[in-house]
């Protein structure tokens, strides 16, 4: 069976910033993973190198078999769309708000193949369903939301779709434990049928026991598995 | 100073400045892009009407007669001809100035420069072609006068007025229903957000392009009511149109808006006012214009949004 990612010799960075070294990585199919470590150390690179967000990257990296990588030094973001069609979502760090749109406008922005789109209506109420506190802010401006909120619509809208890859960076950042908790609560709560999820997180008490495996990262390297943990 | 005769002056300058300042800042929040060659689409929509209208003209005698069915079919004529030419420029633009560089490094700058040159080469090459002769368009509203509300206006303004009002309205709207006006909404608002969602800043940037040159078109249509078409005649509506969209902060419609309104009554006032006239109106809205910038650098956009990040 050929795996969701398949990331080899992955190396990237900014203008003369080298953040990633050679970083090898492989996510089978509905698996979840729980990427951690500190702040700085290159988790968020990892995500941006994927969907082809940062400044340089070179090395193999193939979704599903397709080779999304390769190198490039120029361009950030030209291949992201086509990236995102192929099957990754992605809620990154900062959430990605249009502040000017109502959040269902903003979940329909995620509605981007012609089947989504035309079946928005229950994809909404679906993420409504996973984040009900959404569900009366339908016409809200998400500008004038709060940070929790702007993270469940942020991640909401990468639900949008059916991605076979989800990659969620930080989602508890600076929300409360106990609405990150909720936030992390929901996305495990998602049916599982062949979606691989990667969680960035520095949080690990948030991930213990629900992903399949924790991948830690140091200084712009993998260091291997930190331990099996079994989800029951 | 008659005040009628300057209010319906103003709102008509207001109504042509309003559609080129918002073509220029549409273009900068989706895109990222100053247009320079607007005024180039401008200049090319107005000679591509003049053509067509020309060449359609003994046809149209022979089929309508000289009667108001002949003026409306020769006024929808100009203003389509007119949309298509701008939208034509629209998609040139963006073939030479967005596709080959869109992702390069100092891609605000270079495009700048890239517009620049295309437009001093649209002049010149209108100037060749046609000649530095001017030329008149067809009056698409006809001549004569009309009194609303107590003021005569010009058939020109009046028509001009109005068609500004229906042609905003439908952008407008079409940007707030339409699925392209929604991606749009959100690549203007973040485009790395945009990206994310699966949406392609090349293929949401042809219809920008597009939609801008054909407001541009429109403009210089109605624009060449009052004044002839020449080479250089989008040279004024750029440079008028880029101003406003920095008094209305740069990305901002509704700022545009408004700044077009202030300026189109600022020009009519200063012309209409004995001891300064005509020759003291480029001074003074320039003037005008610093001075917002220097107490508001980021125009007056800001005040008008309804949310921040």
């Amino acid at each position: 069976m050929v795996d969701v990612l398949e990331i080899e010799g992955l190396t990237a960075g900014y203008g003369p910033l080298r953040v990633l070294h050679d970083i090898s990585f492989r996510v089978g199919m509905g698996e979840r993973v729980g990427l951690v470590g500190l702040n700085g150390h290159g988790k968020t690179t990892l995500f941006r190198a994927i969907s082809a967000l940062v400044g340089w990257q070179s090395g193999s990296i193939r979704l599903l078999g397709r080779e999304i990588g390769g190198t490039r030094s120029s361009g950030p973001g030209r291949r992201t769309p086509g990236i995102v069609r192929a099957g990754m979502a992605m809620a990154p760090q900062g959430d990605a708000i249009f502040p000017g749109l109502s959040v269902a406008q903003h979940l329909d922005c995620g509605a981007y193949t012609p089947t989504a789109w035309r079946e928005r209506r229950r994809r909404r109420e679906m993420v409504f369903d996973i984040f009900p506190p959404l569900r009366k802010l339908e016409h809200a401006l998400v500008g004038r939301l709060s940070g929790g909120e702007r993270r469940m619509v942020s991640v909401g809208r990468a639900l949008m779709v059916d991605a076979r890859l989800y990659l969620i960076d930080e989602p508890s950042l600076g929300l409360a434990p106990k609405i990150s908790a909720s936030v992390i609560e929901a996305l495990f709560s998602l049916p599982q049928d062949g979606r691989a999820i990667v969680i960035a997180e520095q949080n690990v008490a948030l991930l213990s026991g629900r992903v399949d495996r924790m991948v830690g990262m140091h200084a712009g390297r993998l260091r291997g598995d930190v331990g099996h943990v079994s989800l029951h | 100073m008659d005040i009628p005769v300057t209010l319906a002056h103003g709102l008509s300058l207001a109504a042509i400045y309003g559609l080129m300042a918002i073509g220029i800042s549409l273009m900068w929040s989706s895109i990222g892009m100053i247009n320079m060659a607007h005024g180039a689409s401008f200049a090319v929509a107005g000679y591509a009407a003049w053509a067509v209208s020309e060449a359609a003209k003994p046809v149209f005698l022979a089929a309508f007669g000289k009667g108001i069915a002949g003026t409306a079919a020769m006024a929808g004529l100009t203003l389509s001809t007119g949309a298509a030419a701008g939208a034509a420029m629209g998609a040139l633009i963006y073939l030479l100035a967005f596709l080959p560089i869109h992702d390069k490094p100092n891609f605000p700058v270079r495009s700048l420069i890239v517009t620049l040159a295309l437009n001093l080469a649209t002049v010149q090459v209108l100037l060749w072609w046609f000649g530095p002769r001017q030329k008149n368009l067809p009056k698409i509203f006809g001549t004569g006068k009309v009194e609303v509300f107590g003021i005569s206006a010009r058939y020109d303004q009046i028509g001009t007025i109005l068609s500004t009002f229906a042609i905003l309205g439908l952008v407008l709207l079409w940007l707030r229903v339409s699925r392209k006006g929604l991606e749009i909404r959100a690549m203007m608002q973040n485009p790395e957000g945009a990206v994310l969602s699966g949406i392609s800043v090349r293929w949401t940037a042809l219809p920008v392009t597009m939609l801008t040159g054909a407001l541009a078109g429109l403009a210089a249509i109605l624009l060449s009511q009052t004044i002839f078409v020449s080479p250089t005649s989008g040279a004024m509506p750029l440079i008028k149109g880029l101003t406003i969209a920095l008094l209305g902060g740069l990305g901002s419609v509704p700022g545009a808006v408004l700044g077009a309104v202030i300026i189109g009554f600022l020009e009519a006032v200063i012309g209409a006012i004995p001891f300064l006239g005509q020759r003291y109106v480029l001074f003074g809205t320039f003037l005008f214009i610093i001075v917002v910038l220097i107490i508001r650098p980021r125009g007056l956009g800001g005040l008008l949004d309804e949310a921040r990040k």
